[in-house]
């Protein structure tokens, strides 16, 4: 059937990409795109890491108040017609309507579904064994820039603080904590950063926060405990920390809420297809979605993965079976105290690396593991190279960054 | 319509050249050049594209 209305779900990079690959596919009908969040897509990875290692509107970088604008991204230019501050609360497949809060819809042709995740609270899986409302400490995640605005509020008078969760975002958060002249400790069950990206890496990371001053604690799940002003965090095996502030940084859930009863749901998840499609006129990206990779269906919660998703899905909605399948090749970055990785390639990779290239700097590394599936990844550390030339040391191994000598005669 | 790149907001990632390898890349110091920095018709869905993947949005684009 022909598109003529299109409804985005969801203002995040996904959605707007998704957005903006209809618009270059030619698909010049009525655009909409509906999100709860008033303001326009913005970059949440730059929200733990320019935002976060700033007070006082100095950076690490020295980039003084242009910190405040680290997330900023250039204004849309899809000419869609934007609902902001409006959240999707409802699907009617068989209508093809989506609901909105404070009534009404929208019918549609094709739909994309972009809504996200939001960060999980350690609170919610408490129940009723958690700490009560009133005398709960407060607990800080960090998703949003509202969120991001807080922390940093927050931060200014140094409190101490305690990051729960060992994966990327709580290692970025406890960096940034420790940046701003903090007293940190990083709560994680297992050794931070090695369940993403394996013990190599991991231990580099580990090694360098330490060296910084973090604090790393083991001792299993951890629990929020009621606590006057400050807050206490208890472990499995009874140790009991207490800080000024907790913040939590274990996951994210996605935003599914609103398509209950719409029987997209499989085991209440989202699953598109190669093409990003759940049906024909209905298409998912982003961290809400899961989708096939060679290492089965998963959801991949990555800036680049929901960028390639979002372009997979307008194909996929405007071209059917004719549109290119997904082939995801993942891209991973991370900073914090002091090191800035990049890879590319499936993580966690497993062992010492195959691979090793010292760069210029002190610290600065090439990496390169081959995988038992046959695939590489690859890694830099501190080390600035082009991620098309990352992805060809991941594909083809290190004689990929050699200059093709000349024919010999 | 013109590319833009502010320069100490560069980190390199290279996502850039990823969607747009006609019309910038990075050199072999990690330094981005863009190599085309007036656009229009087709490069010029190629170059938003790859203001848009920045993910700390180093690149504008300007009218010329
Ligand atoms: C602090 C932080 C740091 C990160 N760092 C990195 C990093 O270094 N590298 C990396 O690759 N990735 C990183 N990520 C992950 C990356 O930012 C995400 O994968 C990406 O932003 C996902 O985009 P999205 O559009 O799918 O979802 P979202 O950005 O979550 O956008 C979804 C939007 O939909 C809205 N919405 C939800 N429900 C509804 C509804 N019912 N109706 C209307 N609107 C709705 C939401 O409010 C939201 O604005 C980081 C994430 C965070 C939070
Ligand atoms: S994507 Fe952004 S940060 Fe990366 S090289 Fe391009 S301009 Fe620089």
């Amino acid at each position: 059937m022909t598109m003529r209305r299109i409804v985005v779900v969801g203002n995040g990079i996904a959605g707007l990409t998704a957005c903006d690959s209809l618009r270059s596919a030619g698909f010049d009908g009525e655009l909409t795109i509906v999100g709860a969040e008033r303001h326009h897509p913005y970059s949440r990875p730059a929200l733990s890491k320019a935002l976060l290692h700033s007070v006082d509107g100095t950076s690490v970088n020295g980039k003084g108040d242009d910190a405040l604008q680290a997330h900023v991204l250039p204004a849309p230019t899809h000419e869609a017609e934007e609902l902001l501050g409006v959240s999707a609360t409802g699907l009617d497949v068989e209508a093809r309507r989506v609901l909105l809060d404070g009534g009404g819809g929208l019918p549609y042709d094709g739909l994309v579904i972009a809504s996200g995740s939001r960060a999980k609270r350690l609170a919610d899986g408490q129940g009723a064994a958690g700490p009560h409302q009133d005398d709960s400490p407060r607990e800080f995640t960090l998703r949003t820039i509202e969120d991001a605005i807080l922390l940093r509020e927050r931060l200014a008078s140094r409190p101490s603080v305690i990051v729960i969760g060992g994966g990327p975002l709580g290692m970025e958060v406890a960096s940034g904590c420790l940046h701003v002249g903090c007293e940190v400790t990083l709560v994680s069950d297992a050794k931070p950063l090695s369940r993403q990206l394996g013990g190599h890496l991991a231990s580099l990371f580990t090694a360098a926060a330490v060296r910084r001053g973090l604090r790393v604690v083991g001792g299993g799940k951890a629990r929020l405990a009621g606590h006057g002003a400050g807050a206490r965090v208890v472990l499995a095996d009874g140790t009991e920390l207490e800080a000024d502030l907790v913040v939590t940084a274990v996951g994210d859930e996605p935003n599914i809420g609103w398509l209950a009863g719409s029987n997209l749901l499989t085991e209440g998840s989202l699953r598109v297809d190669s093409r990003g499609r759940l049906r024909p006129e209905i298409v998912a990206a982003g961290d809400v979605a899961f989708f096939p990779t060679r290492r089965g269906v998963q959801r991949v919660p990555l800036w680049t993965s929901a960028i390639d998703q979002a372009k997979v899905a307008a194909a996929g909605l405007l071209q059917g079976d004719a549109a290119p399948e997904f082939n995801f090749q993942p891209y991973f970055w991370t900073e914090g105290f002091g090191l800035s990785l990049k890879s590319v390639g499936f993580t966690p990779v497993e062992g010492a690396p195959d691979y090793c290239e010292p760069g210029r700097e002190d610290g600065s590394v090439l990496l390169r593991w081959d995988n038992p599936d046959g695939y590489g990844t690859a890694a830099a550390v501190n080390y600035r190279i082009p991620i098309p030339k990352l992805r060809r040391l991941a594909d083809a191994g290190p004689a990929a960054l050699r200059p093709v000598s000349p024919a010999r005669v | 319509m013109r590319i833009e790149l502010d320069r100490p907001r560069c980190e390199g990632h290279g996502l850039c050249e990823e969607a747009a390898p006609q019309l910038m890349h990075l050199d072999d110091d990690g330094e981005l050049v863009i190599d085309v920095p007036e656009v229009d018709g087709p490069d010029l869905d190629a170059a938003r594209s790859a203001v848009r993947v920045c993910p700390v949005a180093a690149l504008r684009l300007a009218a010329a």
